[in-house]
């Protein structure tokens, strides 16, 4: 691993004089073949017309089929449609689900209510015990009850449930079933360890100026700046750098400016300026050595909804000129040398764990890989662009590394499947406040995270880097 | 808490988009086509009633926003064999915004 790589010869060439009065030996940095295919996260023409019954409709009608397939395979009954369904028999229904929330939040209801109520406060959670689990198909929905766990689901899954309708007009469930992994293309062998670093949550711009150390110390690293000549020899292996989304802080965001009049806001200029100034910066240490991905994210200066669109380019005058700046689509996915990375800025996982009761972002990382699907919150609890042909979102090809952004830790984890079929599972730590990075091998696929701790107030230790399991 | 503000219409006048009355009439049954009407004006009206139908139905996911030819082909592509007869008609009138309609 990469640890081990730059433990080799640990100070040994820093605490020696110089071999000689030319300069040290020179490594190459491996470079790896790329191809983007984020096409179907991009948004072309933008109607904001259309309503979203469409996303769910062609959600359903792209999932259908391979629900169906699953449910045969698991349970010999036929497959019926909620509206020749017969009561007491047993059979199995495709169709969307559809969690009935009391505490979620709803603008509705709050105008309607004409009590003067005051808004519904920030939960952590929006789960409670009278949420009712509905089943939908393309023309009505049942109520459902049984073996399926009912905080654990989210609205907008498809599933095949199995079971029979019991006389009261309710559905007993006896057993469920996702789509689960998508079909994977091998990946090629590789003769030596390329290693990709995905970080996340940079949180430029905001109130905590000590945040820059740690910042400065992985591009440093990064770039071959730091340490002796093993890990400088490591740090050539690091072909790729991938920023996963909020790359400026949430403080960057000025409420206040878009509710106060034109007139005082005039001469004041927005948070987001100076912070997009200094990312620039520090993306131009980095492009100058190394290709980048930039994602955007939640607080990032983009549109809202998902697909996120690329951030852009005349925001970063100085690194922009170097091609081997990537700006990038929020759902991100490419190719890597061979390697499918597919990835968001970790929206979608925040919002499954506010309306679900799974708290571990990797559990809810894997939930969606085995429900095919990225967001399936989208478009109810979450912002989404209302599609209407097909729902990009859908997982069609399983990828190799599956990662999510702004994670409150770093946790990874490697899915086997049938036919040799891995998935690895990894969400990105926010660095604002871990200064945690990460590394996938891609020989391996395997995954190790990086933490740079520096001074801060309560640590009187040296500054110090190290490269920790 | 609140400021009392006017109504929103005060600063945007209410404006009716003239395609909302076309809407409407994708909606009622159709009555028989007259017998006593030109052929051409029974031809037409076959058609529509056709289209009609098409827009009823129900598994090729809802219809509001989109147009049949949209519509049309969303459902190609997941499958669903919508009647190549509607994706003629709609190719041949492509220009008639009543064969067309969102």
């Amino acid at each position: 691993m990469f640890s081990d790589l730059s433990a080799q010869k640990q100070g040994s060439s820093l605490l020696s004089r110089p071999a000689s009065e030319d300069q040290g030996p020179v490594f190459e940095r491996l470079s790896l073949a790329y191809s983007p295919c984020s096409e179907r996260y991009k948004v072309g023409e933008r109607s904001f017309t259309r309503q979203y019954a469409h996303i769910y409709a062609a959600r359903l009608m792209q999932m259908r089929p391979l629900l169906s397939e699953r449910a045969q395979q698991k349970w010999d009954v036929p497959i019926r449609k909620l509206c020749d369904l017969q009561t007491g028999e047993q059979c199995c229904i495709v169709g969307t689900l559809f969690k009935r929330m009391d505490l979620q939040p709803s603008i509705l209801r709050e105008i309607s209510d004409e009590h003067n109520l005051l808004p519904q406060p920030a939960r952590a959670k929006y789960i409670s015990d009278t949420d009712e689990l509905i089943l939908e198909d393309e023309l009505q929905r049942i109520k459902l009850e049984g073996r399926i766990d009912r905080d654990k689901c989210v609205t907008g899954s498809v599933i095949a449930i199995y079971g029979a309708e019991r006389n009261d007009g309710k559905f007993t469930v006896e057993d469920f079933c996702m789509a689960d992994l998508p079909l994977q293309t091998p990946r090629p062998a590789l003769s030596s360890d390329k290693f990709v670093l995905l970080a996340s949550g940079l949180g430029l711009g905001s109130s905590q100026a000590d945040s820059m150390l740690g910042l400065q110390l992985l591009v440093d690293m990064v770039t071959g700046q730091l340490g002796d000549q093993g890990e400088q020899s490591g740090a050539a292996t690091i072909s790729r750098v991938l920023l996963a989304g909020n790359l400026l802080s949430q403080s960057t965001q000025d409420k206040d400016a878009s509710t106060k009049p034109k007139y005082l806001t005039k001469k004041t200029q927005a948070g987001t300026v100076e912070a997009i100034r200094l990312l620039d910066e520090l993306l131009l240490q980095l492009v100058a050595s190394l290709p980048v991905d930039v994602m955007p994210g939640q607080y990032d200066p983009t549109n809202y909804t998902l697909p996120q669109q690329p951030l852009h380019r005349c925001m970063f005058p100085l690194s922009s000129a170097y091609p081997t700046l990537q700006l990038t689509s929020n759902p991100y996915t490419a190719n890597i040398d061979g390697v499918r990375f597919l990835g968001t800025s970790g929206q979608n996982v925040s919002d499954i764990q506010k309306y679900s009761s799974m708290d571990s972002h990797l559990e809810i990382l894997e939930e969606t890989l085995r429900l095919r699907h990225l967001a399936p919150t989208a478009p109810d609890t979450l912002g989404c662009y209302p599609f209407y042909q097909k729902d990009p979102f859908i997982l069609e090809e399983c990828p190799h590394v599956y990662f999510s952004g702004n994670a409150p830790t770093f946790e990874s984890k490697l899915i086997k499947g049938p036919d040799g079929l891995e998935v690895l599972l990894v969400t990105v730590p926010e660095f604002s406040s871990t200064q945690t990075a990460c590394l996938v091998n891609l020989r391996t696929l395997e995954c190790e995270p990086v933490s740079f701790s520096a001074f801060s107030a309560d640590d009187d230790d040296d500054s110090e880097m190290n490269i920790s399991h | 808490m609140t400021t009392k503000r006017g109504l929103i219409t005060e600063s945007f006048k209410v404006v009716k988009k003239a395609r909302r009355g076309g809407k409407r009439e994708k909606r009622p049954t159709p009555s028989p086509p007259p017998q006593k009407e030109a052929d051409t004006g029974t031809v037409r009206e076959e058609e529509l009633q056709k289209l009609r139908q098409f827009d009823l139905d129900w598994r090729f996911g809802p219809c509001t926003g989109i147009s049949r030819l949209q519509r049309w082909e969303r459902a190609k592509l997941h499958g669903l064999n919508p009647p190549e007869e509607i994706r003629y008609l709609l190719s041949q009138t492509h220009t008639d915004p009543e064969y067309n309609l969102r």
